[in-house]
């Protein structure tokens, strides 16, 4: 077999040629790389909406707290009469209250950067959804139910019961997408490349992204407990994920909304 | 490796690296750019275009370079090869130390005893022949059965009832009112109304506590250990010399009633016609078994001239505890019918007979039993005949102790007392003595047939000593040694002519008692010392591996550019460099081999002088004392290569998933519910590995890379979850699991529609091994015959030869001669194992890479030829990945048709790994290695086994063959069991050479350090399992869930070392001679 061609080596010597050859080889391998920056989200910031803002992590546990002993006895009823109604209210007063609506946040700075597929339908819909907070509260909470049944295609894959138990994942599934997901669709909308972003863990941390990590991550954890052989009520499925999410959820908005706020991963 | 130095003497301006690497890539770009725009040929990433060499100067400069060309990669064969041998070599070291680990550890915790073969037989009585000495003198018909063999017989049939996790307090007065106490009041009435028909006592386990172990003491007489070192290679059944045994040999007729625990144990001992075994394994069932036993007990009864003995044994008692636990009235009900039914029967009994009731052990306060606290061990007897030949030796002892902690019997005390009783001899193996009771005399002072009970029981435990030291090769203490047995054997001895019967019967009964202890701490004691000593030899070794993984990955990537070796090399051809000398003395690997030599010599030394000066014989100590200390010079060696182990502190999210993954199982391993639901917790990993690489994927740039990255990303995790659907539960899952590895939970025979899996397998798998090969054009040279039609064709006859099997146990085809079916299948499965590893190997040795090599017109130049090689960006992997394959075919044949599923699932999941790692750009991070060793536990649970010495599935040995043969039966069900560990083993050096083209070098350093981070998953959890299991040695759950993951992982750990040293390194190295010889030589 034939080496490498020893004359091809002896031409590239001239180091002038070398220079000027590798300014334009770097730039066509890398012309793709990302410049598109998401903000952070900001708190609205009146009264109303910072008093509330601090408020809801209580609430939240308060709903948990509310229902959680209905929750053991019968999680599907818990689920469906308390809790989810009363987080589903709550998370559409929050959006409302205190969340930029989509486009108007952090995003919108980023985008006069460079130009995306799919931007200009969410530019567009951010105007109108500046026009009426509701009508995008609402679309939100469409889109939020949407998903859920794909979040609990996810668990099931996770090991969720595939055969029984299919309301009690449901339900559970509606809650992770509730909590994580819902204020992400009010403040981005469907804009893809803002949700390549949260999906590939690069957007910076604020109360609705902190919200969602935490969401999942407790959501993962609340699995730990399951196995035991403690043969106790509350590890009735899916008590102890919905208790992860909760848990995970508040603890993650109030980080990100705080400590870790504009930080990335 | 370190890189070659080049150490140019003229013609190159600056003689480093750098600049060589500069002058090269300027060429490089260069001939890119031409590239770019004059040739636009499509399979840019999968080919590499060659020019042919301008016209040569002359010819005899040609030959020169011709000549240098061929010594050069003579000398990088050469120097590859002995490299490779220093590599294995540090594999072996590390296989040794595992070994001395597990072993050393196993030694102080595994309790180990010696079966003997020896049988008692009638006419050859232990005691001394010596006729003066004999206390009883001679009986009518001694030396025969119907006189009784050693002793006077007393009964000629035995009723055994047997109340499993009946305990001693359920059966006497207690003054509360807890449900189970006073609800089974017969025995103790009996016993102090009529002390000469009937005696109640405390009967004391010897832990484990489980109805098995407890049944091989109650017929032997021997202490239970957790392995029996036995001449069986496999099944339970006892072949020690037991009371059923000699039951049989004396031609009586045994009836079995009840537990199916027997019929495992004792198969075809029992009258078939009369015995009713049932199932033990259903907890959830209080009724059926005793409702069994007591429908066929009582027409027994009227049938007397139809057995001899009968075995009755109930479960409902152990199950209501098992579901309720004791405190339920479920636990009352029970007892209160065992209370009717032993009445009901003692009724029943003639003077010939003798009833036994009797629990196998106690229960502890929550129901459940294995374990060695009081509650559990401390179980009741209790012998009724109307006969009335019971004494006490006091008149106090007419009463049945209030606490089994007064007067209790050893359960094993049993086995002597029913042989004297039933004149049957003792048999061998014996250590219990005779109960007092039933050799006293009506009156309590027969004295000489005590003392002569006690002796020839003695006699026998010390024939049985003798045998087993001799066997074992150690000598036995002296008569010197005072309190010793021998000593108190010989003052026993003495007393007989003297005959004072008291004091002789109390001599034999101190020998036996102090004979007894010797056992019991020779047996039964946990010998911490070699315990930590493996702990420690186990724990060092895995961080010397850890830091032998960390150290190279740092090495690596300095110098892997193929392009730069090509030109050292050409300049080389050229003369313009020298050959670069490459340094052997500096291979890593090497001077870990070097300094493990250095450290084990004088630990082998040091450890065996000690063991000679201090005369203790253990000379095995020097192993463990060499492991030490070669351990500690490795660890210094790597330490002298600038190693901290701060390195092993993760540095990335991948890093920190391989190490949660790693670690929180290894904690896990510290609850029995982690250890039981571990097929889940790593369907839950696996999982979230899917869902972060998918996740993940959307920061890579390219589109379409990152389509495909989470395409697999998906398609793993949604062939997890379909594997996942394989299951075979083990007894603690139960109810939240159901098994649907077999047609039911109940049978281990595959149903008809999973026999359609595998022929699934053979008609799919080969297509998408195909569609993992096209996209960088490797499915060329052998690859299309062998995985299309030679690998496809094992796959269809693996999948032939469960229907065979099928035919042939349901029997489907009626007119066929005897064995036609199983001869036909067998030699089926012979082929297809030939077709693996013969054939298999045979191919993968001699096999071209696949590549293809295709010639067009240069664009630029269309003069010229221009050569496109096919494949050559995956040359390596393409190729490599037909010796898996080999493995693939016979793993599928050797698991079951559901385990063959699950299998394929396990490859096409390591494919879509590769593409993953390969995508996201992973392959440097530990991730890869450790979701490897994740994909092969897991499927070790979805073909079908558990971490439980009863799933092994001892029928794949006779998959191959007809009878027994070794090795290659111990073999088969090796690669059944651990099948999912061992694919992906072979699989390791597919994290490096997949997507690996020919000039890539350092291959070998990589795949060792790939198989470091395999292999370390797999020792950490071995490392965990074994601190648990030996910090847990006191838990309840010791046998049932601790021991058994213990011994799982540390035969999982030799097994992943020997399949990387002897497959995966091996194959490693036959894949780059293959390459090497084609493409010339990168290493």
């Amino acid at each position: 077999m034939p080496l490498v061609d020893p004359i091809t080596m002896a031409s590239a010597v001239s180091k002038k040629g070398a220079a000027s050859q590798t300014v334009t080889v770097e730039s066509s391998v890398s012309p793709t790389v990302e410049t598109y920056n998401l903000l952070p989200v900001s708190i609205n910031q009146t009264p109303l909406a910072q008093t509330l803002r601090h408020a809801q992590p209580l609430l939240l546990s308060g709903v948990l707290a509310l229902g959680f002993s209905s929750l053991v006895k019968d999680p599907v009823a818990a689920m469906s009469s308390t809790t989810l109604p009363l987080t589903a209210a709550l998370q559409a007063a929050y959006a409302v209250i205190c969340l930029p609506v989509a486009g108007r946040g952090g995003s919108d700075a980023a985008k006069k950067v460079k130009p995306r597929p799919g931007e200009k339908a969410s530019k567009k819909k951010a105007k109108e959804g500046g026009n009426n907070a509701y009508v995008l509260a609402a679309l939100s909470l469409l889109i939020t139910a949407l998903v859920t049944p794909f979040i609990y295609v996810c668990m099931v894959l996770f090991g969720a019961p595939f055969l029984t138990h299919g309301s009690h994942t449901l339900l559970c599934a509606a809650h992770l997408s509730l909590l994580g997901l819902f204020p992400l669709f009010y403040v981005h909308g469907v804009d893809a490349s803002a949700w390549a972003a949260v999906g590939g863990f690069r957007a910076p941390l604020d109360e609705t992204f902190g919200g969602l990590a935490g969401a999942l991550v407790g959501a993962w954890l609340g699995a730990v407990p399951i196995p035991l052989d403690w043969d106790r009520d509350w590890q009735r499925w899916p008590v102890t994920i919905l208790v992860g999410i909760y848990g995970g959820y508040v603890l993650g908005k109030v980080i990100g909304g705080t400590v870790a706020w504009g930080k990335k991963f | 490796m370190p890189p070659p130095q080049p150490t140019p003497k003229k013609a190159v301006p600056a003689p480093d690296y750098k600049t060589l690497k500069s002058q090269w890539d300027a060429a490089k770009r260069k001939k890119d750019a031409e590239n770019a725009t004059t040739s636009k040929k499509a399979a840019a990433a999968a080919t590499e275009p060659q020019q042919q060499p301008p016209a040569e100067p002359n010819s005899d400069e040609v030959k020169l370079r011709e000549l240098r060309r061929a010594a050069l990669e003579g000398r990088r064969k050469k120097a590859y090869q002995s490299r490779w041998l220093w590599t294995a070599g540090f594999w072996v070291w590390m296989l040794a130390i595992h070994l001395v680990g597990l072993g050393y550890f196993t030694s102080g915790f595994l309790l180990t005893r010696l079966q003997l073969d020896d049988k008692s037989v009638c006419e050859v009585p232990p005691a001394p022949a010596a006729g003066g000495d004999n206390i009883l003198g001679d009986w009518k018909g001694k030396g025969t059965v119907e006189g009784g063999c050693w002793h006077p017989r007393t009964f000629d049939k035995a009723v055994v009832v047997l109340i499993d996790a009946l305990r001693y307090d359920f059966t006497v007065p207690v003054d509360d009112n807890a449900e189970f106490h006073n609800q089974f009041p017969f025995m103790y009435e009996t016993a102090v109304r009529e002390p000469n028909k009937a005696f109640l006592r405390p009967f004391i386990a010897d832990p484990p506590t489980s109805t098995l172990q407890r049944l091989k003491g109650l017929t032997t007489g021997t202490l239970p250990t957790f392995i029996d070192v036995g001449s069986s290679f496999s099944g339970t059944a006892v072949e020690e010399d037991n009371l059923l045994m000699q039951m049989r040999e004396a031609g009586k007729r045994v009836v079995h009633l009840g537990d199916d625990t027997w019929e495992s144990l004792f198969p075809g001992y029992f009258e078939g016609n009369l015995s009713r075994p049932y199932d033990s394994f259903n907890v959830w069932d209080l009724h059926t078994v005793d409702d069994g036993v007591i429908e066929h007990i009582f027409p027994l009864m009227e049938r007397k001239g139809e057995w001899d003995v009968v075995i009755g044994h109930l479960l409902g008692v152990d199950h209501a505890g098992h579901r309720y636990g004791p405190e339920h009235p479920e636990m009352g009900k029970k007892l209160r019918q065992m209370d009717g039914f032993v009445r009901e029967l003692a009724g029943k009994i003639d003077e010939r007979t003798v009833l036994i009731v009797m629990g196998d052990h106690g229960m502890d306060s929550k129901g459940d039993h294995g374990g060695e606290s009081d509650d559990e061990v401390q179980a009741a007897l209790w012998m009724y005949s109307p006969k009335g030949v019971f004494g006490r030796t006091k008149p106090e002892f007419a009463v049945p102790p209030a606490t089994a902690e007064e007067r209790p019997v050893n359960q094993i005390d049993l086995v002597p007392t029913l042989a004297l009783m039933m004149g049957i001899p003792i048999p061998f193996n014996n250590l219990g003595r005779p109960i007092e009771e039933v050799f006293a005399g009506p009156r309590g002072n027969s004295w000489n047939n005590l003392a002569a009970a006690e002796r020839v029981s003695a006699a026998g435990v010390k024939r049985y000593q003798a045998s087993y030291y001799a066997a074992r090769g150690m000598a036995e203490e002296s008569a010197s040694t005072p309190g010793s047995p021998a000593d108190l054997w010989d003052k026993a001895e003495s007393l007989v002519s003297k005959g004072n019967w008291v004091a002789v019967y109390s001599a034999f009964a101190e020998y036996q008692r102090e004979t007894l202890a010797r056992c019991k701490s020779l047996w039964a004691q946990f010998n911490i010392k070699n315990m930590i000593l493996g702990i420690a030899i186990m724990g060092f070794g895995v961080l010397v591996l850890l830091v032998y993984v960390s150290k190279g990955a740092e090495d690596d990537e300095a110098v892997d550019d193929p392009e730069l070796d090509d030109a050292e090399k050409s300049l080389e051809i050229m003369g313009v460099i020298p050959d670069s000398e490459l340094p052997l003395e500096n291979v890593l690997e090497r001077k870990l081999v070097a300094a493990a030599f250095l450290g084990a010599v004088p630990g082998l030394i040091g450890g065996a002088l000690h063991a000679y000066l201090k005369g203790t014989g253990d000379y095995y100590r020097g192993a463990a004392m060499a492991a030490l200390t070669s351990i500690a010079t490795v660890g210094v060696s790597l330490y002298e290569i600038k190693e901290t182990l701060w390195t092993l502190v993760p540095s990335t999210l991948w890093g920190w998933m391989a190490a949660v993954f790693t670690l929180t199982q290894s904690i896990g391993f510290a609850s029995n519910s982690y250890t039981i639901w571990e097929d889940s917790i790593l369907l839950f990993f696996i999982t979230t590995f899917g869902f972060v690489t998918a996740l993940s994927a959307l920061r890579i740039q390219s589109l379409s890379d990152r389509y495909m990255a989470i395409y697999h990303s998906v398609l793993f995790v949604i062939l997890g979850r379909l594997a996942s659907a394989s299951k075979l539960c083990r007894e603690e899952q139960m109810p939240y699991c159901t098994s649907t590895y077999y047609a039911s939970s109940t049978s281990s025979t595959s149903a008809l529609w999973q026999l359609a899996i595998p022929f699934a397998v053979s008609l799919i798998l080969p297509t998408i091994i195909k569609g993992y090969l096209q996209p960088t054009r490797s499915y060329e040279g052998l690859a299309p015959a062998w995985i299309g039609y030679v690998f496809r064709t094992g796959l269809f006859m693996s999948a032939l030869y469960w229907v065979l099997d099928a035919a042939d146990n349901g029997n489907w085809i009626p007119g066929l001669p005897e064995k036609t079916l199983k001869n036909l299948s067998v030699y089926n499965a012979q082929m297809v194992l030939g077709l693996a590893f013969v054939a298999g190997t045979t191919a993968f040795m001699w096999a071209p890479p696949c590549v293809s090599i295709v010639t067009s017109a240069s664009k630029s130049t269309p003069t010229r030829a221009q050569v496109a090689i096919l494949g050559y960006g995956n040359a390596h992997g393409a190729r490599y990945l037909l010796l898996p394959l080999n493995f693939l075919v016979s793993l599928v044949l050797l698991s079951k048709p559901m385990g063959g599923g699950a299998i394929a699932i396990l490859f096409w999941q390591i494919l879509s790994l590769i593409e993953i790692l390969d995508l996201n750009s992973l392959s440097s991070t530990p991730i890869g290695p450790v979701m490897l060793a994740v994909l092969g536990s897991f499927h070790f649970f979805k073909t079908g086994h558990q971490a439980v010495l009863s799933t092994i599935q001892w029928d794949s040995a006779f998959i191959p063959l007809f009878t027994v043969r070794y090795p290659w039966s111990p073999v088969a069900v090796v690669m059944n069991t651990f099948a999912g560990q061992i694919l992906a083993a072979v699989c390791v050096p597919l994290l490096v050479l997949w997507k690996a083209s020919p000039k890539r070098k350092g291959v070998l350093g990589e795949v060792s350090r790939k198989l470091g981070g395999f292999v370390g998953y797999f020792a950490v959890e071995g490392l965990a399992c074994m601190m648990w299991a030996g910090h847990l040695r006191r838990h309840l759950m010791l046998y049932r869930v601790f021991m058994p993951r213990f011994a799982t992982a540390g035969v999982v750990l030799v097994v992943v070392d020997l399949v990387g040293l002897g497959v995966s390194l091996l194959g490693t190295r036959g894949n780059t001679v293959a390459v090497g010889e084609v493409f010339g030589w990168a290493e």
